[in-house]
């Protein structure tokens, strides 16, 4: 087991199996390549995205069907390759691979939580490799509202 | 401006564009620039700018928030 000590979770530890490989990191942190994903129940749906390089660096995640059900995603042939999948066939959410969205938890300047379907993280979950495809199409928002606005409609 | 495949345009004195091929609703451009030029696509840049944003907007309370959201939002859409 090794152990990190991180910003948000405190020390947490690890077994070298759990750690996910980025071989290209993602965009704005190309150096880090290795990451943990954290899950606690108190913070079910989300999953964090922790560098191992990085103690101060964790992506808060959204699993993509949570953002959106209908999403889909194909996978062009350099995605697929770097995810150690053959060209032929395409990966299925859930089964070959984890796809979620990397969340904004909002600020001032932003008005609400929002999530980047654009560009969503996708794991080989047997190989342990990911990668952020950035989606070429302009189907999805990077800023995707992830609470609607009924929500602020009173009871009655 | 108009261009057809073989052509090119250039922008300023450093940056030369030229259309490579034409083939359906997609454009292969070729693009000759000074090496210190950083050229990515739109959408990678977006991600780039964003992914910065939002490790930044990792705060215990603000994650409380949002989770205490998504379960009302859960339960009140069925």
């Amino acid at each position: 087991m090794s152990r990190i000590l991180t910003t948000y979770f405190g020390e947490l530890e690890y077994a070298d199996s759990a750690v996910f490989q980025f071989p290209y990191g993602l965009p704005g942190f190309e150096k880090e390549r290795a990451f943990l994903f954290v899950q606690q129940p108190q913070t079910e749906p989300l999953m964090f995205l922790q560098s191992l390089g990085e103690p101060g660096l964790c992506f808060i995640l959204l699993p993509i069907l949570v953002a959106d059900a209908n999403y889909k995603i194909v996978l062009d042939a350099e995605d697929l390759a770097a995810l150690h999948f053959p060209p032929d066939r395409q990966p299925v959410i859930g089964e070959d691979i984890l796809c979620a969205a990397i969340v904004h938890a909002g600020d001032s300047e932003q008005a609400g939580p929002t999530a980047n379907l654009l560009a969503p993280v996708v794991v080989n979950l047997k190989e342990r490799i990911g990668i952020q495809v950035i989606r070429a199409d302009t189907a999805y928002s990077h800023r995707h509202p992830i609470i609607a606005d009924k929500e602020m409609a009173p009871c009655s | 401006m108009k261009r057809r495949a073989g052509e090119s345009f250039t922008i300023g004195d450093d940056i030369e564009i030229e259309v490579l091929e034409v083939a359906g609703t997609r454009v292969k451009l070729g693009i000759r620039a000074p090496d210190s030029m950083l050229i990515v696509r739109k959408e990678a840049r977006i991600t780039r700018e964003e992914n910065i944003t939002a490790a930044r907007s990792l705060d215990p309370e603000a994650v409380a928030d949002l989770v205490h959201r998504l379960w009302r939002q859960t339960k009140i859409t069925p």
